[in-house]
């Protein structure tokens, strides 16, 4: 099976990409018939590079690379209209975030530095406190994306009268709470991470 | 009635609000919340981009620490709320996904089954107490009172086995409001996504879905929109200052959440519904509707809630 895989690549197109997108929670891919509702519907196609049907189709043909470094799936708001309208029950969301895991993994997505930085930011602080605390999630994933220093003064500088208003209407104690049995919450993450390498 | 309670990371940081409102609304009607011992975050729309199966496996402890006080747990937030009920279907579905999950739990000592029901507040206030009921305590009816509200996209998506509401045009925040008394304009963008969850990564986007949303709302001549979810509620109330200054455009509308108005109409106190902690002011609202000394409205809004229950 993996042999005549393997003989159907052509042009620097990876036959098993769709596998490695299912996998990793992208469910029903290959019932996708292209009617574009998806898009019809998306509320940030606009801002993407590629449309949420051409993603799709882009995964089915193995554009590997070119889907990894694409800012669409970054861009995705996850509201799962699409995946909820789809007449073929393509989990469309799911492959969306399914792209951004692979594409995470092999930290290749050279135009998502700021997705990447959120995403991994995050399941930092929930590794380590068991629950998230939302100012150090912005100013983590603001300081470990690879946008420039001015970019990075500029957004925060830009965020201090929001601080000031949370802080003004005591929103939230400046102490994050965190998980007591917290090598639980981190004996989940070791396990995942066991078990994916595995599969 | 007992129900476990999971109130999510936003309800005891950001969204404060929304989870102070919901422990007395439940308290005024005799149902009891009791948090889940220990929680851990459920992993948002985040945790899926590490790993899928720690999407599910994160809520799982939670899920299974539930099954112990055996409950239906109630999570007002709706990516929580999603996120359990995920790892509840996932879990039900075969015994392969049940051992997959335990496995991923293995060294917590805990287990999950799937054999909790996992619920919306706003389901349990329409399904499980009924209309009826929530207008009899009514004490300071919302008459005169025009709001929109806004769903968002989590709450009713995506199709899981288990939904509660329409998926296109969800109307159980519309039937509560009109049993408080106020009245609900057309919105058509009920369920059209904020941009919350792209707030820092592309901001651009998310601060052109919310200003579409309020200016929606504003020309509707809304006099505040009524959420039900803590990243919507960021999105549109907090984020309102930069968005009025991006675009030029004094917005002014109060987002409240709606366990805010109940709370409201049942003459909870304002400071007990945490209408302090609203960065847009809505005083102009709650100064109009504070709870009265005598007079009972009770007939009036029975009534009223009748005609719309069969509507």
């Amino acid at each position: 099976m993996e042999d005549s895989y393997n003989k159907t690549a052509i042009n620097g197109l990876d036959p098993k990409f769709k596998f490695e997108v299912i996998q990793a929670g992208g469910e029903g891919l290959s019932a996708c018939y292209q009617c574009g509702t998806c898009t019809g519907g998306c509320p940030s196609v606009e801002d993407m590079d590629y449309t949420p049907r051409q993603i799709i189709r882009m995964v089915s043909f193995g554009m590997r690379e070119k889907v990894l470094n694409a800012t669409a799936p970054f861009i995705c708001a996850s509201c799962y209209l699409c995946q909820m309208r789809c007449p073929r029950d393509v989990k469309i969301t799911d492959i969306m975030a399914a792209i951004k895991s692979i594409s995470i993994k092999y930290s290749n997505s050279s135009g998502n530095t700021r997705g990447q930085a959120f995403y991994t930011s995050f399941n930092e602080i929930v590794y380590n406190l068991g629950r998230l605390f939302e100012p150090m999630l912005m100013l983590k994933a603001t300081f470990r994306s690879k946008e420039s220093f001015g970019y990075k003064i500029k957004y925060l500088t830009k965020s201090v009268p929001l601080g000031i208003e949370f802080i003004k209407h005591r929103k939230f104690s400046m102490k994050p709470k965190k998980v007591e049995s917290i090598e639980e919450v981190q004996k989940i993450y070791e396990n995942v991470r066991k078990m994916e390498a595995k599969e | 009635m007992k129900y476990s309670y999971y109130p999510g990371c936003s309800l005891e940081s950001t969204s404060v609000e929304y989870d102070i409102s919901t422990r007395e609304v439940f308290k005024a009607f005799d149902l009891t919340l009791e948090e889940i011992p220990d929680w851990n975050c459920c992993g948002a729309s985040s945790a899926h981009s590490e790993s899928y199966l720690l999407s599910l496996a994160l809520p799982a402890r939670d899920l299974a620490k539930a099954e112990d006080i055996e409950s239906t747990v109630v999570a007002p937030c709706p990516s929580c709320y999603q996120n359990l009920k995920r790892v509840k279907e996932y879990v039900e579905k075969s015994i392969e996904n049940r051992d997959r999950i335990n496995k991923a739990l293995e060294g917590t000592g805990l287990k999950v089954e799937g054999k909790v029901a996992v619920k919306h507040p706003l389901d349990i206030l329409i399904n499980e107490l009924g209309l009826e009921k929530l207008a009899e305590k009514i004490k300071v009816p919302l008459e005169g009172l025009r709001v929109v509200t806004y769903y968002g996209c989590m709450i009713i998506r995506p199709d899981g086995s288990y939904t509660f509401d329409d998926m296109e045009n969800p109307m159980t925040m519309d039937r509560i409001t009109l049993t408080l008394g106020a009245s609900v304009l057309p919105f058509t963008r009920k369920t059209r996504c904020c941009g919350g969850p792209v707030m820092v990564n592309n901001e651009e986007t998310a601060l052109r879905l919310s200003y579409d949303i309020l200016k929606e709302a504003k020309e509707a001549d809304a006099q505040a929109i009524i959420v039900a979810c803590p990243l919507c509620h960021l999105s549109l109330d907090a984020k309102q200052p930069l968005i009025e200054k991006k675009y030029g455009d004094k917005v002014n509308l109060p987002i409240i959440y709606f366990t805010q108005l109940i709370g409201l109409a049942l003459g909870i106190p304002e400071e007990r519904l945490g209408f302090d902690k609203l960065i847009i002011d809505a005083s102009g609202i709650t100064a109009k509707y504070k709870p009265k000394k005598k007079k009972s409205n009770k007939k009036k809004t029975t009534a009223k809630a009748k005609s719309i229950t069969t509507h």
